[in-house]
C-alpha cells in the first residue's frame, strides 16, 4: 500500500497506484506465475516421453540384434576368448587401453571368422536415427569396466577393437548383471567421454544360461538437452508476448468497464460539490452520467443520480421550510409588540396623580406568552389592578390571554364589583371554551381617595401586602376556582384598608416557580426576602430587588415560565 | 420527566404519577387519559411521587375531572403538600376530590 492518501498524491503517483496499473502489474505477474509453472510441467512432461522413446528405441534395437546374432553366430567362444584375454592382463597393461600397442596383443582376435560376422550384422543395425553406436561387449565385475568385444564403428578415432575397455560404475554394472528379463534393461549416465548417455542393453545368454556378452546401444542425450535449452527459450518468449498482450488488453477492458467510469463518477461529485457551493439550483451531474456496464458500477451510478435527485429535492423543501419559518418568526416578533402593547408600557402612567405609584413588568418564557397585568382607571377615584396567568405557554396562551384581557376590562368598565366582573368574564369565557383553557386572576379596585381596596382572586397566587413601616408578607386571601373551569362559580371578593406607604405586590407563579439547573424553586421565602431588602423603596426598584433576586437563583437556567410583577404603592 | 404508571382493575384505573407535570409532560398525561376515560367508572391518580404541578398540568386535570364527572368519579390520592398548596391558590380543592397525603 502507498504511505500516502490518494488526496495527497501527485498526478503522477496517482497513475502509479491506479486500478489500472494495478490491474497490470497483477496481471503480469499472474501470467509470469502461471507460465512458469507450464513450464516447469511442460518440461518435464516433454523430457520423460523424450527419454521415454529413446530408452524404447534402443532397447529394442538391442533385443532384435540379439536375436538375430543368436540365430547367426556362438558368440559365447568370441566372448570367452576376450574375456580371457582382458582378465590375463595386470593393471599397468589394462591402462593402455586404445594404444596401438594395446591393440597388438589382440589383433588375431580382429581376424576370427565369428567376430567378423558380429561386426558385420551389427553395423546393420545402428547407424541411423538418434543412435549412437550399438556395439557387443561384456562386463569384468572385478575391476568394474566394460570390455568391448565387437563395435562395427568405421571411424578409426571412435572405434573399439576386442578388449578396449572403459571404466563403469559398479551400480550400472549390476543393474546390467542382475537383470532379471522384465521390462526394458537401460541406464542413463552422466560420463566423462561421451557426456549425457542413455545405454541399454540385452544379454545373449552361453550354453549354460550363464550371460556372456550384451548387445549395448548408446544413445547420447545431449541432443535432448540441447532441445529442452531451445524449447525453455521459445516457451519463455511466447509466455512473455502472452503476458505483455493479456496484460494490455485486461487493462484496456479495466479501464473502460472500471476505471473510466469510476473517474466519471469522482468528476461528477467534484462539480457537484462546485456547484452546490456556487449555490446552483437542479444540479444535475449524476443524471447525466452515460455509465452502461451492467455491473455495479452503473448501479453506483444510478444510485448517485438518484440521491442527487433527493438532496435536490430535500434542497428545495429546505427553502421551502426556512422560508416558512421566518414567516413564522416575523410573525410572531409582530405578535410580541401586539401583547406588550396591549400592557400599559409608560412608566409614571398618570404623571398627574400622586396618590398612588405603579410599576409593572412581564417577560414571556417564549415569543409570546399567557401572563398579563393591567391597570386602568374606571373612574377618577377607582384604579382597577389586574394580574392573570393562562394555564400553558405561548401562542395558546397568547390568543386565550388577549381574549381573558378584553373581556376583564369591558366589564371593569361598566361599573361592577371585583367579584362580579370575576364572574361575569368567568361566564363569558366558559361558554366558548373548546380547548379547556384557564386562566387565574386577581383583581382589585382601589378607591383612591379612601385607600379600600376591594379585591377577588380566581385561583390566582397570593399578593405580598406591605403596610407602611412594615414588611412584605403574603396576604392569604380567599380564593376561588380559576377562570374557565366550571360556568357556575361564584367568586367572593374581600376588602383591605390601604395606608398612605402601604405597598401591595402582584405576580404569577413564574416568580416563585422559577427554576434553577438542579430543579429547585425559588419560592415564596425567598420571594419576600428579595422584598423586603428595600421594602420601603419605590415601586420600580422593588421589581429590580425581585428580579435581581430571581436571576441570581436560576443564573443560566432556561427560563421557563413567564415572568410577570406589578407593585403599586398608595401614597394616600 | 414525567413517569407515567397505569394499572387496572375491573372497572377502575389507577395513573402513579412520578415526577413533575408541567407543560412539557401535560400533553403525555392528557393523551394516556384520553384513551383510558372511555367506559371507566372509576378514576385515581396517585401523587405520592408527583413533586410539582403547573398550570397545563391542572388544566388536564380539569378535563378529567368534567370528563369523569358525567360517567363516575375521579379521586387524587396521596397528594403532597406542594401540590396540594397550588390546589388551594387555584381553588381546585373546591371542585377535585381529594384525598391528603
Amino acid at each position: 500500500m502507498p504511505e500516502k492518501t490518494v488526496r495527497e498524491m501527485n498526478r503522477l503517483e496517482r497513475r502509479h497506484f491506479s486500478l489500472a496499473a494495478r490491474t497490470f502489474h497483477a496481471t503480469l505477474l499472474g501470467s509470469a506465475v502461471l507460465g512458469l509453472v507450464t513450464l516447469a510441467v511442460g518440461l518435464g512432461l516433454y523430457t520423460y516421453s523424450l527419454v521415454r522413446q529413446y530408452i524404447t528405441e534402443s532397447f529394442s534395437l538391442s533385443r532384435n540384434a540379439a536375436a538375430v546374432l543368436d540365430e547367426l553366430v556362438d558368440v559365447e567362444p568370441l566372448a570367452g576368448l576376450v574375456m580371457d584375454s582382458y582378465r590375463g592382463l595386470d593393471d599397468a597393461e589394462r591402462a593402455q587401453t586404445g594404444t596401438d600397442a594395446y591393440r597388438a596383443r589382440f589383433s588375431a582376435i580382429t581376424e576370427r571368422e565369428d567376430y567378423q560376422t558380429v561386426r558385420r550384422t551389427l553395423s546393420k543395425f545402428g547407424g541411423y536415427g538418434n543412435i549412437d553406436a550399438i556395439y557387443l561387449a561384456m562386463y569384468d565385475e572385478e575391476s568394474a569396466a566394460m570390455v568391448y568385444i565387437a563395435d562395427p564403428d568405421e571411424d578409426p578415432e571412435t572405434a573399439m577393437l576386442p578388449c578396449d575397455w572403459d571404466p563403469v560404475t559398479r551400480e550400472g554394472m549390476k543393474t546390467f548383471l542382475d537383470w532379471n528379463g522384465e521390462g526394458m534393461l537401460y541406464e542413463i549416465e552422466h560420463t566423462a567421454n561421451y557426456g549425457w548417455l542413455c545405454t541399454s542393453g540385452m544379454p545373449i545368454r552361453g550354453q549354460n544360461g550363464d550371460t556372456v556378452a550384451f548387445v549395448l546401444t548408446d544413445i547420447s542425450l545431449d541432443n535432448l538437452v540441447h532441445g529442452m535449452k531451445n524449447f525453455v527459450i521459445q516457451y519463455a518468449a511466447a509466455i512473455l508476448i502472452t503476458m505483455l498482450l493479456m496484460g494490455y488488453f485486461v487493462t484496456r477492458h479495466m479501464k473502460k468497464k472500471l476505471v473510466e467510469p469510476i473517474n466519471q463518477i469522482t468528476e461528477a461529485a467534484e462539480l457537484y460539490a462546485q456547484d452546490r457551493r456556487a449555490g446552483v439550483k437542479d444540479i444535475d451531474h449524476f443524471g447525466k452520467l452515460n455509465i452502461h456496464t451492467g455491473d455495479e458500477v452503473e448501479n453506483l451510478s444510478l444510485v448517485m443520480a438518484d440521491m442527487e435527485q433527493e438532496l435536490n429535492e430535500h434542497e428545495e423543501a429546505m427553502k421551502t421550510i426556512t422560508a416558512e419559518k421566518e414567516r413564522v418568526t416575523t410573525e410572531l416578533s409582530l405578535a410580541t409588540r401586539i401583547q406588550a402593547a396591549m400592557m400599559p408600557q409608560i412608566f409614571p402612567p398618570y404623571p398627574e396623580r400622586h396618590e398612588f405609584d405603579i410599576f409593572a413588568t412581564m417577560e414571556p418564557a417564549k415569543e409570546v406568552g399567557g401572563d398579563f397585568y393591567d391597570f386602568f382607571l374606571i373612574d377618577e377615584d377607582h384604579l382597577c389592578l389586574v394580574m392573570a396567568d393562562v394555564s400553558g405557554k405561548g401562542i395558546p396562551a397568547a390568543l386565550f390571554m388577549m381574549a381573558s384581557k378584553i373581556i376583564l376590562q369591558s366589564c371593569a368598565m361598566l361599573g361592577k364589583s371585583a367579584a362580579e366582573i370575576l364572574n361575569k368574564t368567568n361566564e363569558a369565557i366558559c361558554s366558548n371554551n373548546q380547548a379547556g383553557m384557564f386562566v387565574t386572576v386577581w383583581l382589585g379596585i382601589l378607591e383612591i381617595s379612601s385607600g379600600k381596596l376591594t379585591a377577588a382572586s380566581a385561583g390566582h397566587e397570593y399578593p405580598a401586602l406591605r403596610q407602611a413601616g412594615g414588611g412584605f408578607t403574603l396576604l392569604k386571601d380567599r380564593h376561588g376556582l380559576v377562570i374557565g373551569a366550571m360556568d357556575c362559580t361564584k367568586y367572593k371578593e374581600y376588602e383591605l384598608q390601604l395606608e398612605p406607604g402601604a405597598k401591595l405586590f402582584i405576580y404569577t407563579d413564574g416568580v416563585p416557580e422559577a427554576t434553577d439547573g438542579e430543579g429547585n424553586m425559588f419560592g415564596r421565602e425567598r420571594m419576600l426576602a428579595a422584598l423586603n431588602e428595600q421594602a420601603g423603596a419605590a415601586p420600580e426598584q422593588i421589581l429590580k430587588n425581585v428580579r435581581g433576586a430571581v436571576d441570581a437563583f436560576v443564573k443560566g437556567a432556561e427560563k421557563f415560565d413567564d415572568l410577570t410583577m406589578l407593585c403599586v404603592e398608595y401614597k394616600g | 420527566m414525567l413517569n407515567i404508571n397505569k394499572s387496572v382493575e375491573e372497572e377502575s384505573i389507577c395513573f402513579a404519577l412520578e415526577g413533575k407535570l408541567d407543560t412539557n409532560t401535560a400533553p403525555e398525561l392528557e393523551k394516556a387519559l384520553k384513551e383510558a376515560i372511555p367506559g371507566t367508572k372509576g378514576l385515581t391518580l396517585d401523587f405520592s411521587n408527583l413533586a410539582y404541578i403547573s398550570s397545563a398540568g391542572l388544566r388536564v386535570l380539569l378535563s378529567a375531572q368534567k370528563a369523569m364527572a358525567k360517567q363516575g368519579e375521579m379521586k387524587l390520592i396521596h397528594v403532597n403538600e406542594t401540590v396540594m398548596d397550588i390546589f388551594e391558590v387555584t381553588g381546585f380543592t373546591g371542585i377535585l376530590t381529594i384525598e391528603k397525603q
